[in-house]
């Protein structure tokens, strides 16, 4: 089974500097927290998923699109019952229907930037990018190994699961106190496997020669490219234009008033 | 060889902390010259790994301990040297290949080595050409290393610690996990490795048939070196092999074990064998053989109903892969089966059906006459028990009392009965009195035990074993096959995955061999193995003593066979 969120294709989004795709990954985050307006928020996850189009990296999102169904549906729950304020259809408020659907699409576009990141940029180039701006390559390298890590622990755990489930262990039935219990068996062959896999994983390291010196090369090469500073310019562009449309209440108003139920500013 | 050493231990002890004074090594010395290809051999806890693990100084720099006497690599001191400096005098080569690959695909894992010694870009790409060519992945460079089979990722970790051209490697249980064919890659670049004159080359190894090619076999046994030599001479001694606790040489074993030779004139290989068998007027005894086949027919006479019924078995994966393909296999009450195949033949997935873990694109698999898909694997899991590969991957309890009574407890058990269950279970597995034991201070012998107890406890009329032996030494080997025989006898039904043809050899009666998601061949197992040049051309080496038969015209399973159906002795 393939884990590894890296989809290996050729595209424009590949081609970029790690420096910049992460830039705009911290682009999309910064609108995202920016605003609470439900056509705003769209419109920025729309343009994020014409990135991701770009980046040929959109089967990634199929793989998470039952997290991503469930953030959207424990939101609407979950907000339309908890918001106090509006009409009431039974204990559903249409105000928090609208507010909890504007919470899933912000944490949605959050999700999303950050998948198209980790599926366009190899986990070398993430390092490499970091260490470029300035991070100690040690500090870079254990980020990208973090992220390496995931699917490892998925693929083991997947594996533990079926050995107990064979010995008998059942996690659909009992009340949530029991369920809780039953993961037991789960959790600690899963630690104890990640440990043991780690520690020969830190041993092949040191002896291939990591930390040797400073000085590192790399095989990989990222340069700043006329492609880069074209979209860094454009997000930079779209930022500035999302702080005046914060700052200038005038023509933020006439934004929030064609569809003034979604604005929670 | 250019006579200079690479090597030169000298009363090396190392005590792990926290192990009180048991010395896993114990002043070892050991001088290895320039280009030569040492093989070690030694049971578990005979302190190869920890020699290894010295030799570029992870001990005692990385994993902490009592440390004594002195390593010289290349006339570096691998104590005071960082490890990652010695990078470039010698490599390590581990058992787990998942653990060692960490990058995005094949170039850059081997890149990685040189690019932490500074080499520039081209030279880098250079290398990568070359250790791709000598590794046999050429074609494979954008490959994610996840999506290569186990050999090929064992070749690449050999690739990636190639690349910072260190003149000494040192694989430590390289091939374990392996398939066989994945086996023969790993021997195949070692004797080509060995090609070069100035290359150095330690292997650890537990198959003593390729222990053959060094140019020396060094055996361990608890932190000392108890024999060394040429690897014909050492294996000659089938007394001293027996007694250390590695696999003598079946043809030896045989011959010295009949009193039929001297011991400096024993034939080593099969070929040899026979050869003499030729020239002493030895002889197959047709009479006796005879005695065999009935003894064979006799036992299948005793196997009850249908247990398992595989009827035109397909399953195919969400990613469109079809590992099994129109299977249909039918096992009788207290057969015993072994079911051979390389990763990713299918076999994996083809057991996974049996106690309902997966369920059938099309056809159908019946246990105990309760079909797969109508029932819950917990209810499967009544009639049918199934040993995981890597038993890490099922403990999870304090003592081993919880561990096997984990399974009797969630299936509504009461108390007295949990007891009465855990201590059969444990006496069938010969640990009776480990209840208060910690399982994770077990050996891994010990723990594969725990494991199968785990299962046992269910009582399940059927028992999948998940290559059982992967990961033991010879005589805890012979242990876990002996415990297993002793449950078949009981009346279990055995269904055993495994890469190890003497295990098949000794204890399966019966093999199921897939390919490609088919069943290649299926019979009993001295049928199976008479073919022997159709295993071979999937990579399926008979034992030697099988060969032996083969050519003397009657299929034996075991050196005892061999020896019971010897005529011609004086």
């Amino acid at each position: 089974m393939d884990m590894f969120l890296y989809v290996d294709v050729e595209s424009f989004v590949h081609r970029l500097d790690p420096r910049t795709k992460l830039l705009l990954m911290f682009l999309s985050f910064a609108v995202g927290v920016m605003f609470n307006n439900i056509l705003i928020l769209t419109a920025a996850l729309a343009l994020v998923v014409a990135y991701g189009a770009l980046g040929r990296s959109l089967s990634n999102l199929k793989r998470i699109r039952v997290v991503l169904v469930m953030i959207t549906l424990f939101s609407l729950v979950i907000w339309s019952i908890a918001r106090p304020s509006g009409n009431r259809f039974l204990v559903f408020s249409v105000d928090g229907v609208l507010y909890g659907l504007m919470i899933a699409v912000k944490t949605n576009l959050m999700i999303v930037a950050g998948m198209i990141f980790l599926s366009t940029t190899k986990i070398e180039e993430i390092a490499q990018g970091l260490v470029k701006l300035k991070i100690p390559y040690r500090a870079a390298f254990a980020f990208s190994t973090a992220i390496r890590l995931v699917p490892m622990i998925v693929a083991t755990s997947y594996t533990i699961i079926q050995a107990q489930k064979s010995r008998g262990l059942d996690l659909d039935s009992g009340n949530l106190i029991e369920k809780i219990r039953k993961y037991v068996p789960l959790m600690i062959p899963t630690l104890i496997s990640v440990i043991r896999g780690t520690n020969i994983f830190s041993m092949a390291l040191e002896s291939k020669g990591f930390g040797y010196s400073d000085d590192r090369s790399n095989l990989l090469e990222i340069r700043m490219g006329g492609k880069d500073y074209a979209m860094m310019t454009a997000g930079l562009l779209i930022l500035a234009a999302a702080v005046v449309l914060k700052v200038d209440h005038s023509i933020y108003d006439a934004w929030a008033s064609i569809f003034p139920w979604g604005d929670f500013a | 060889m250019s006579g200079t050493k690479s090597i030169e231990v000298k009363g090396l002890s190392f005590t792990y902390k926290g192990e009180g004074a048991v010395r896993a090594v114990d002043s070892l010395d050991l001088d290895v010259e320039r280009g030569e290809f040492i093989v070690i051999m030694g049971p578990s806890g005979a302190g190869k790994s920890t020699l290894a693990n010295s030799l570029n100084g992870l001990i005692p720099g990385f994993i902490r301990g009592k440390y004594e006497g002195s390593v010289l690599v290349n006339g570096k001191e691998a104590r005071s040297t960082p490890v990652n400096r010695m990078a470039s005098e010698i490599g390590l080569v581990f058992q787990d290949f998942e653990a060692q690959l960490f990058s995005t695909n094949v170039n850059l894992e081997i890149a990685f080595g040189p690019e932490n010694f500074a080499v520039d870009r081209a030279e880098i790409a250079a290398r990568i050409e070359k250790i791709l060519r000598t590794i046999k992945l050429e074609g494979f460079e954008g490959r994610q290393p996840a999506t290569l089979s186990g050999g090929q990722k064992q070749r690449l970790a050999i690739g990636s610690v190639l690349a910072t051209y260190p003149g000494i490697i040192c694989m430590d249980e390289p091939t374990t996990d392996l398939d066989p064919v994945g086996k023969l890659g790993i021997f195949n670049i070692a004797k080509e490795l060995h090609e070069d004159s100035e290359f150095t080359l330690i292997i650890i190894e537990h198959e003593t048939e390729e222990a053959l090619n060094a140019d020396r076999l060094v055996i361990m046994k608890e932190g000392r070196i108890v024999a060394q030599g040429k690897p014909a001479d050492v294996l000659r001694d089938v007394a001293f092999t027996d007694e250390v606790g590695i696999m003598s040489l079946q043809i030896p074993k045989l011959l010295s074990e009949l009193g039929a030779c001297g011991r400096d004139d024993l034939p080593m290989l099969p070929a040899e064998g026979a050869e003499f068998f030729a020239r002493k007027g030895l002889f197959l005894d047709r009479e006796r053989f005879r005695e065999m086949l009935d003894r064979d027919e006799a036992r299948e006479r005793g196997y009850g109903d249908t247990i398992v019924a595989v009827d035109r078995l397909s399953h195919v994966y969400p990613n469109g892969n079809k590992a099994v393909d129109d299977i249909s296999l039918v096992i009788r009450e207290r057969e015993f089966i072994a079911i051979l195949g390389h990763n990713g033949s299918g076999k994996t997935t083809l057991v996974k059906h049996l106690n309902g873990l997966l369920s059938p694109s099309s056809g159908s698999v019946t246990i105990c006459g309760k079909n797969t898909a109508e029932h819950s694997i917990f209810e499967i899991g009544k009639e049918i028990g199934y040993v995981f590969q890597n038993p890490d991957h099922q403990i999870f309890a304090d003592t081993v009392f919880d561990e096997v009574a984990f399974s009797p407890k969630i299936r509504g058990c009461p108390a007295e009965e949990v007891s009465v269950r855990v201590q059969e279970a444990l006496e069938a597995v010969d640990m009776a009195g480990y209840e208060e034991k910690d399982p994770f201070s077990l050996s891994k012998g010990e723990r594969q035990r725990v494991a199968v107890a785990s299962v046992l406890s269910a009582r399940p009329r059927i028992i999948i074993l998940d290559e059982p032996t992967t990961g033991l030494d010879y005589k805890e080997q012979k242990r876990m096959m002996e415990l297993i025989k002793k449950l078949n006898d009981s009346g279990h039904t055995i269904i055993m995955i495994t890469h190890t043809m003497w295990v098949v050899s000794e204890y399966a009666h019966r093999v199921a061999a897939i390919k490609d998601g088919k069943v290649m061949m299926d019979g009993r197992t001295r049928d199976v193995f008479a073919r022997e040049k159709e295993l071979y051309d999937s990579f399926l080496k008979t034992p030697h003593i099988v060969s032996l038969g083969n050519m003397l015209g009657g299929t034996v399973l075991s050196v005892e066979e061999m020896k019971y159906c010897t005529g011609g002795l004086e």
